[in-house]
This record gives C-alpha cells, sequence and structure tokens, in this order.
C-alpha cells in the first residue's frame, strides 16, 4: 500500500509492516494506525510513520542492542488483549528523541511500546512504579564505538 | 472541570460505566477506588502528562543528514 509521509515522501509499505494501536498513543489518541519501516538493515533503529498524518514519525529503537538487561512486567490484562506470552513473545520498541545533536538522543525507557506481531497490534505501555527514566541518553560514548549497556 | 465534594465512601459514577469511590483519607492523602471495564487504561496524572509531553517532543524532526550518523550502529546481538 502507499503512504504519505512528510519525512520520506510517498512510499510502498507492505501489509505485514502495519500495526493498530487500539488506544492510539499517549498525546495522540486518535492515531489507530502506524507502519514499522527499518531504518538500514541490521540497524537497531526503526521509524514509525502514522498511516493518517503524514507528518507522524517516531523513531524508535531496540533497547537490548544497549540495554541487554531491561526488564519489566507487563500486566496480565495487557498481556491478554496482545496475547502475548512466554511462547508468543512480544517485540519491544522504545521512543527516541533527538532534540539537537544525535549523540544527545534520549530513549524513554518508562514507556515502551509492546508490539504483538500475530495480532499486528501494539500499545504504548506506561510501566508502573518504575525507576528507568522517560529521557535515558542512548549514548555514552563516541558514535561509531559500540556502547556499553547499562541504566 | 466539574469539582464535587464527596466522603469516605461515597463515590461519583462517570459515564454510566467508570465508577470512582473514596476509599480512604489520610491527611493530605486520598485514596481512590475505580471501578471500569478492563479496555479503559488508569494512570497516575502527573506520570500520563509526562509521557504525553516527551512523545510530543520525540516526534522526528530530525534530518536526515543526522541520521547517517547512525549508520555505524548494529544491533548487539
Amino acid at each position: 500500500m502507499m503512504v504519505q509521509s512528510t519525512r520520506f515522501g510517498e512510499i510502498e509499505v507492505s501489509e505485514e509492516t502495519v500495526l493498530q494501536f487500539p488506544y492510539g498513543i499517549p498525546g495522540f489518541l486518535e492515531e489507530k494506525t502506524f507502519s514499522l519501516l527499518p531504518h538500514q538493515p541490521n540497524s537497531p533503529f526503526s521509524f514509525l510513520q502514522s498511516l493518517n498524518d503524514p507528518d507522524l514519525t517516531f523513531i524508535v529503537v531496540d533497547p537490548f542492542a544497549f540495554i541487554q538487561d531491561y526488564d519489566f512486567e507487563i500486566d496480565d490484562e495487557i498481556a491478554k488483549e496482545l496475547d502475548i506470552s512466554l511462547e508468543k513473545p512480544p517485540q519491544i520498541l522504545n521512543i527516541v528523541k533527538v532534540l539537537g545533536k544525535i549523540e544527545d538522543m534520549t530513549v524513554n525507557l518508562g514507556a515502551p511500546i509492546v508490539v504483538s506481531w500475530h495480532k499486528q497490534m501494539a500499545i504504548q505501555y506506561l510501566i508502573e512504579n518504575t525507576t528507568y527514566s522517560i529521557r535515558h541518553p542512548l549514548f555514552t560514548q563516541e558514535l561509531g564505538q559500540e556502547p556499553k549497556g547499562g541504566k | 472541570m466539574l469539582a464535587l465534594t464527596r466522603k469516605v465512601g461515597e463515590s461519583i459514577v462517570i459515564g454510566g460505566n467508570i465508577v470512582v469511590t473514596i476509599v480512604d483519607i489520610k491527611g493530605d492523602n486520598v485514596r481512590l477506588g475505580i471501578d471500569a471495564a478492563k479496555e479503559i487504561k488508569i494512570y497516575r496524572g502527573e506520570i500520563y502528562n509526562e509521557i504525553v509531553a516527551e512523545n510530543k517532543l520525540a516526534v522526528a524532526s530530525m534530518d536526515l543528514h543526522e541520521m547517517d550518523k547512525l549508520k555505524g550502529i548494529s544491533k548487539n546481538k
């Protein structure tokens, strides 16, 4: 299907990349449909593009590429809605923010995006009582070197 | 905003389906009980508002030239 994106122009996305967000995203509650577009093969970064609003693109990252021990519980209700379990694990992505220099990029570890690919459904999950930061600096070293894992 | 005064044990019904009950009051703290369908997500206001603000800031405005700097980073698996 063809998708309009201010960032990418008019692009072809496959149905398999489309995710329904039945509860929208906090701040964007009406945005219920996104496509997950890769940045580069083998890159932990991706783009979450709204299929409804060409201007709405989030940069997301696979948190485990940087923080191997990132860990949180998902409550049973959400797990049931997304139909996720040990046998059908979710994919976790976190929204990234860059205001100026890319070296200052922060990642929202407190509200991960939990994706159930077999249901093509996702939710931004606000972790309860967490010490994870919603503005965790991603790069502790110069870009180009592998960053060490850590909170 | 609608403001109502309630005593411990009293409740408020919202939209016919959401019930907020005053469970306890201790000094400055009011303990609320909320009955709602499981599809209705309930959050502490300040936490939710922080996420909204952060999401709005995060909407990608970074130019693609900057994104090129990410090319060297590969998945650490």
